[in-house]
Parts: C-alpha cells; sequence; structure tokens
C-alpha cells in the first residue's frame, strides 16, 4: 500500500507539470493581455505608451520560457506569485476560494447522500412500483433542469414570495442553504439514479437470495449489500468532489458566494495568467488527492484486493 | 425495509425544518442593523448593490476610487456636476496663469474623518502617490507642484493643460490621508461623508456615518453595499425588500418595476457610455459606407434594447456644448440608390451583387455591452436593403480585429465623457496613433485640429473644434454613433440621493443621500 501510494505521489508532480505547462501555453496562444484588461476594465481608453509601460511592468513582454520558466521556478519553491489584477498574493486567494469552495462542496455532498442513499434503496427495495417510477420521474427533472435555473427558481420562491430565506445572506448557515440545495439537487437526482442501480446489481446476487432463505434479517442484508456496492458508489462520490471542489461558477456568481470557479473565471476574462496557473495546479492536485483517497478506500473496503497486493 | 422508510420521512421533515428555523429572520444578523428608522433611534440604514467589487479600497490604485467615491468615502478637489459642470469640492477656487501652465488652487477648510486638516502639502503627497502606482496617471510626475502656506497648492505643467479642471475630478485623484492611513486596502482615510466601518474583499463592504464630515450633515448612518454580479439576482433582492437600491437595471427588470411605481421609483438618464461602429474605409468604398451610415437605425435598435440606451447623433449628449453635431435621417430608398450608383445589382437572392460577388459586410463584435444584440439588429436592417452581412465574434476585441484592421464593420464600447470635455475621446478615435488608425479615417487635418483642440483653453472653442472633430467624422462616413448608455437606477420609494440624475458612474452615496 505504502509503494502503491508513494508511486501516485510521483505521478502528481508530472501530471501537475503538463497541466501547469500546457494551461500557460495556451493562456499565452490565446488572444489579449492582462494588461490592456487591466487597464480598460472600466472601458477607460488609455494610450498605447501606458500599455506598453504596464507590460513591461508586467513582465508580459517576455518570451513565452522565460515567463513559464521564472513562473515555474518560484512553483517550486511554493510561491504563487501575485495577481495581475490586484497585486494580492495568488496563495492566498486560491486558500480563500477553496475554503468558501469546500463549506459549500462537503455540505452539498453531504445533503445529497443523506437524501440520495434511502432514496436509492426505497427504489431499489420497491422496483418497478409506483414509487420507484415517482422518484425516479423527480431524479430525471432534478438532472435535466440547469443549475442556474434550479438558482433562480429557488429564489423567486424561496425568497422573494415566501420570503422564508433572504436573497442576500453573507458566508453565514444560513447563506449556505440555498446555494447548497441548488447544487445539491442535480448531484442528489444523479446519485439516486447511479446508486439504484449499483443497489439493483447487488439484489440480485445469490448471496442475497441465500441469505434471505436463511432467515438473516434485513438490515444485515441491506448492511452487506451497501458494504459491497460501495466500491462504485465511492467512485461516484469522488468524482463529484472532485468537481465540485473545482467550484461552479454559476451557483456562485448567483449567490455571491466567494469561491474557486468564480475565482477561476475571473482569472480567465482579466487574463490573470497567475491566478489561472495557480487554479489549474491546486485543480490538478485536488483531483489527483480526492482519486488517491478513493483507490485507498478500496483497499480499505474491499479484502480480496489486500489480498492480492499481498500475493 | 421500514427502517428505510422512516428515514426517508425524517429526511423530507429534516429538510422543511431546516429551512423554516434557518430563515429572513436569520437576515438581520447579516446587515449591521435593521431597517428601521432614524426616528425611533434606531440607526438609519441603507442597503444597495453595486455590480463591479475591487478588493482594495485604495483610491490611487486601479480604478478602485470609483467605489470609494461611490461608497461616499472619498471626495476629489472638483466634481463634476449633473449638467456635467465642474465643481469645487475639496478646492474652493483656481486661478490660471497667463501662460496657462500654472494653476492655483486655494483649498477649502475640509478634514479628513479623524480630524486632521486637507493641507496643500497633502494634496501634493497625494498626486505623487498616485503617479507612482497608477500607470494611468503617471503623466502626474511630469508636473511641478508647490505648496503656498497650507491652503493653496500650484501646478506647473510643461505645456499649456486646459483639461486640468475636469482631469482633477477623476475619483483616483481622490484625497487620503497618508500619515493617518495605516491600513491603505481596507480601512483609507479619507473626507467623505461615509467611513468604512468592515469590509469583506469581494463581498461586502459597510460603511457608516462620518460624524466629523466638514461639508454639511450627513443623513444615514449606515449602509451596507453588496456585490451583486448577477442581474436576476439584483432583481430578487430588490423585489425581496432586501436592498434598496441599485443601477444598471436591466430592461426586462425596469419593466418590472415600472409596473409598481408605489413601490420603485426608476430614474433614467443618458449617461457617458458609448455604443459605436467604425467603418473600415480601406475596404469599403465611399457610396457604400454613406449607404451603411442611412441604413443603420439607431432609434430602432435603442427600442429594441429596450431603453437601456438612448439613440446617438454623435459621440457626446446632445445637451453638452460639444455634442452639437448633426447626422442625416435613416433613408433606406437612398442606401439602395447609392449602391446601385456605386455598381451594384439586387439579385433574386435579395441580396446586391456586383461583377458576380455579392456584397457582404463582415460586422466585428464582442459579446459584452448588448454590443451582440445590436449586431444582430444591424444585420437584419442591412437584409432589408439588399445587403448580407457574417457577424464575428471575438471575446477580445483589442487583441484581435481592432488590432489587425479586420474588419467592414468594427462595434466597440467605451466611456467616452470622462469628466466633462471632450478631448480624452476625441483623441482616443480620431488621432493618427489610435487603435482605430488602421480604419483608414485618421488623417492630417484633423490631426491638426485635435492638436489645437489639445492646448485650446477657451471652453466655447473647445467646443467648436470637438464639434467640428466629430461632423468629420460622420460626413466622411467613418464613424456610426449608435447609442448612450442610460444611467439607469432603480430606488425603493422614499430613497433619493444616489447619483441617479448624474450620468458618471463613479459617483454615488452623498451627505444628502436620505431614507424616508
Amino acid at each position: 500500500m505504502g509503494r502503491y501510494i508513494g508511486k501516485r505521489v510521483l505521478h502528481v508532480a508530472w501530471i501537475m507539470l503538463a497541466v501547469s505547462f500546457l494551461t500557460f501555453l495556451l493562456s499565452y496562444l490565446s488572444p489579449g493581455d492582462a494588461a490592456m484588461k487591466k487597464l480598460n476594465a472600466q472601458g477607460v481608453a488609455v494610450s498605447e505608451e501606458v500599455l506598453e509601460k504596464t507590460r513591461e511592468s508586467m513582465g508580459l513582454n517576455r518570451s513565452f520560457l522565460v515567463q513559464y520558466g521564472d513562473w515555474a521556478w518560484h512553483a517550486l519553491r511554493f510561491d504563487l506569485g501575485t495577481s495581475y489584477k490586484d497585486g494580492f498574493p495568488v496563495a492566498e486567494k486560491l486558500l480563500k476560494g477553496l475554503k468558501n469552495t469546500a463549506m459549500l462542496a462537503v455540505s452539498s455532498i453531504l445533503l445529497s447522500l443523506l437524501v440520495s442513499l434511502p432514496f436509492a434503496f426505497l427504489c431499489a427495495l420497491k422496483k418497478d412500483s409506483w414509487l420507484d417510477h415517482l422518484i425516479r420521474l423527480f431524479s430525471f427533472m432534478g438532472n435535466s433542469l440547469p443549475n442556474f435555473l434550479i438558482s433562480v427558481l429557488l429564489v423567486y420562491f424561496l425568497c422573494v414570495r415566501a420570503k422564508l430565506l433572504p436573497v442576500v445572506a453573507n458566508k453565514s448557515l444560513s447563506g449556505l442553504i440555498l446555494p447548497c440545495l441548488a447544487l445539491s439537487i442535480p448531484i442528489c437526482s444523479r446519485f439516486i439514479r447511479q446508486f439504484r442501480a449499483e443497489l439493483l446489481e447487488q439484489l440480485g446476487k445469490p448471496y442475497v437470495a441465500g441469505a434471505r432463505a436463511r432467515g438473516v434479517k434485513s438490515r444485515y442484508v441491506l448492511w452487506n449489500v451497501l458494504h459491497n456496492a460501495s466500491i462504485s458508489i465511492l467512485t461516484i462520490i469522488g468524482l463529484s468532489v472532485g468537481t465540485l471542489l473545482g467550484g461552479s461558477v454559476v451557483i456562485e456568481t448567483i449567490f455571491r458566494w466567494p469561491g474557486l470557479g468564480k475565482l477561476a473565471m475571473d482569472a480567465i476574462t482579466n487574463r490573470d495568467y497567475p491566478v489561472i496557473q495557480g487554479f489549474v495546479l491546486l485543480s490538478s492536485l485536488i483531483y489527483v488527492t480526492v482519486n488517491l483517497i478513493t483507490d485507498v478506500s478500496y483497499h480499505l473496503i474491499d479484502p480480496r484486493l489486500r489480498e492480492g497486493e499481498g500475493e | 425495509m421500514k427502517s428505510i422508510k422512516r428515514i426517508c420521512k425524517l429526511l423530507l421533515i429534516t429538510l422543511a425544518l431546516s429551512c423554516l428555523v434557518a430563515c429572513a429572520k436569520d437576515s438581520k444578523k447579516d446587515s449591521e442593523a435593521g431597517q428601521a428608522q432614524g426616528n425611533n433611534g434606531q440607526p438609519k440604514t441603507m442597503n444597495m448593490a453595486v455590480s463591479f467589487f475591487y478588493p482594495s479600497l485604495d483610491v490611487h490604485k486601479d480604478y478602485y476610487g470609483w467605489y470609494t467615491s461611490i461608497y461616499g468615502v472619498s471626495e476629489t478637489l472638483f466634481r463634476v456636476a449633473d449638467d456635467l459642470s465642474i465643481q469645487p469640492l475639496l478646492a474652493k477656487g483656481y486661478s490660471v496663469s497667463t501662460d496657462g501652465k500654472t494653476w492655483s488652487i486655494e483649498l477649502a477648510d475640509a478634514k479628513f474623518s479623524n480630524g486632521a486638516a486637507v493641507t496643500a502639502d497633502l494634496v501634493i503627497r497625494n498626486f505623487k502617490r498616485l503617479a507612482e502606482v497608477n500607470e494611468r496617471f503617471a503623466f502626474l510626475a511630469d508636473f511641478t507642484y508647490a505648496a503656498d502656506g497650507d491652503k493653496t497648492l500650484k501646478i506647473t505643467t510643461p505645456d499649456v493643460y486646459p483639461t486640468m479642471l475636469s482631469d482633477l475630478t477623476a475619483p483616483e485623484l481622490g484625497i487620503m490621508d497618508l500619515d493617518g492611513t495605516t491600513d491603505f486596502d481596507n480601512a483609507p482615510i479619507c473626507t467623505g461623508p461615509f467611513v468604512v466601518k468592515s469590509f469583506d474583499p469581494e463581498g461586502t463592504i459597510v460603511v457608516e456615518k462620518n460624524a466629523a464630515y466638514w461639508n454639511g450633515n450627513v443623513k444615514l448612518d449606515l449602509v451596507n453595499i453588496y456585490y451583486m454580479q448577477d442581474d436576476e439576482t439584483k432583481l430578487n433582492a430588490m423585489q425581496a425588500g432586501d436592498i434598496d437600491g441599485y443601477t444598471s437595471v436591466t430592461a426586462a427588470a425596469k419593466e418590472i418595476y415600472a409596473a409598481d411605481p408605489s413601490t420603485y421609483t426608476l430614474t433614467v438618464i443618458p449617461a457617458t457610455r458609448l455604443q459605436f461602429y467604425v467603418l473600415n474605409k480601406t475596404r469599403l468604398d465611399d457610396k457604400v459606407r454613406e449607404a451603411i451610415n442611412l441604413t443603420v437605425d439607431c432609434q430602432a435598435i435603442a427600442e429594441y434594447l429596450g431603453g437601456t440606451v438612448s439613440a446617438a447623433v454623435g459621440p457626446f449628449s446632445a445637451s453638452a456644448p460639444y455634442g452639437q453635431v448633426k447626422k442625416p435621417a435613416v433613408d433606406t430608398a437612398k442606401a439602395k440608390a447609392l449602391l446601385e450608383e456605386d455598381g451594384y445589382v439586387l439579385g433574386s437572392d435579395g441580396y446586391y451583387a456586383k461583377d458576380g460577388e455579392t456584397l457582404t459586410l463582415n460586422v466585428c463584435y464582442y459579446a459584452a455591452r448588448s454590443l451582440d444584440t445590436i449586431a444582430v439588429v444591424m444585420q437584419d436592417q442591412f437584409k432589408s436593403i439588399g445587403v448580407k452581412v457574417t457577424l464575428t465574434v471575438q471575446e477580445d476585441p483589442d487583441a484581435t480585429y481592432i488590432a489587425s484592421g479586420d474588419y467592414d464593420i468594427a462595434l466597440y464600447c467605451m466611456i467616452a465623457d470622462k469628466a466633462g470635455d471632450p478631448y480624452y475621446c476625441v483623441s482616443a478615435l480620431f488621432r493618427q496613433d489610435s487603435k482605430w488608425a488602421l480604419s483608414g479615417f485618421a488623417n492630417a487635418k484633423t490631426e491638426a485640429l485635435i492638436n489645437e483642440l489639445q492646448y485650446e483653453t477657451d471652453v466655447n472653442k473647445r467646443a467648436a473644434l470637438a464639434n467640428q472633430i466629430v461632423q468629420q467624422s460622420i460626413d466622411d462616413n467613418a464613424f456610426g454613433y449608435v447609442g448612450l448608455f442610460n444611467k439607469t437606477t432603480v430606488t425603493a420609494r422614499g430613497l433619493s440621493g444616489i447619483a441617479e440624475k448624474c450620468p458618471f458612474d463613479f459617483y454615488g452615496l452623498t451627505a444628502d443621500t436620505d431614507k424616508n
């Protein structure tokens, strides 16, 4: 296990190098630059002289390799530089965004699991009943509606009409409810369908029929079913966590939640290369870490995989 | 099985309860104080939303001074009034030497929020700091400054500088107490009617009444300013009563507010952000360009945009002395006649062609400031006279079609009037080294007029020169001015004084802002 983790960690370094290089190259090749974006932010025209001076002070007139090399050298020493837009340290901005996004992501995943697992079980156990059809219909609807529409509907009905929640909510618990719901509804809908499929597959296996025939109590059977389906379930959760931790621009914009998604989008719009690079590195790290944790958990859950290692 | 059903029911109940429990009463904790009126002993509070937000309140950096001005925190020596005249604020008067190079500015008895006096020396240090930290104001370093006592400062420029007063209204020239301020990014000490109480970068800012305000009684006690980028969120917040006002109201939201005048007050005035197009003289001959300008119906475009813009004749407001230009009325029959005179023949497909080639115009634009909508409407208008249009959208116009000159018609949007003077816009559009020079309009005659404008000190002559230059661009069918964005502000009934009648984007809260 230790060797396996070690190998994966080494892979991370290569992945981050490749991703950062590719991103830097694509940003460099795309039209426009950070100097123009910064100076022209409010639609006020600037002279070519001012533009050139700003490009020089930002180092944008250097060649691609020099710029990338300079960035990479600092990044190796954990210095992600400062934002072109506002001069604030990139690491600070990313950490702040990550904290907010993590809060949202964790609460959305927890809520989704809390709701989807029981409903998935219900659907699996009552397969093809009216309850199964009804829950699947709602999950289909939840999955089909785009995030921004769900968000706007939630705000309209819960805040404007029913006045149950404020539209303007800071990073407090009440402020977390709406964005969490907006994110959880499609996730939950997807989970219900996917978990249902996994559970149905397990419920159809001979060990379940055998256990039931032997009079084993339902809760023990279901516990074992869940245990055996958990590898696939964990994979699905892992993928969702990785995506959520990258941030959701739409949700964060509508609900004024200053997370990573919004930070990344603003950085791309403003050609803020240091922030883009930092975000890409962080996202790669998050994805790889989440995948590693998921893979390690397989070994913990499935003893056959541990035995395979031993051999 | 039964336990799973029980779990599901429990979940549903928990979900419903948690929504009810974390209800609107919590929101009172989010704003600093309730919405109660001042006469109940509660702080008089207002909530507003802004579309842009910056991570710092340093008045001199970047465009942050626009926002400290909107928040009522910083003030400048002079200010542009609603009628575009320059009015003294931290200054109380000025004089200029006969050679036009030395400006003497007398300061008012203004004080910072910490009680320190505004002195000439401090103003000079502010200007020097601005020149160091803001590239757009690096030119201030070319001036020579001197303090004549505490209340008079002299600015000597290398050349005649007729736009000094209007340049001094720029919000980036807001005056800070450089000695008293310890945290420029989060709590600058300025002279405005409000002081920063709390600041969450790119989140919420709370400002409170400057008890030591030097220029009158501040009516509001507290203002919560929320950063809301999304238009739907602003609309919902307004309808829910979470905010009391905001600007940049969309056309759709405007209809909703207009339908309920007892709750909302809408104020619509033409502002200074211009939508225009440039015709490429190197690709389009005179008759084609004239036909284009006779076809584009700016009034129809303004109506299509739901009142968010006012149809423009020139780049400036028609009420400004330098906005007195004329352009021919829409005449599609004449446009067609011009094309036919130029050798174009209307084909069976409904489009004009010459020598077997269909007349196709490449309209380049970027998807912001309603330019994408304008491009589509223009395409439709050209189709009605038999001219085909292909639309090319670019994310960054400056780096693509403007830089390369690869367009027939280029759409763009910019602030045309920074502070009540035409030189900036004229120089940015028509100079031989401007980014539009590739369109082929820039010429020696216009350049000479712009040079004359640059040093002309008489205000009336400046206006006349600007009118002459802009008229040339219209008569030459080189530019077309589509619309000036309206500044549309919505306020809850009883709220007034958030610069809703001022065409500039960088004014907001004042001592007179009030909520009844």
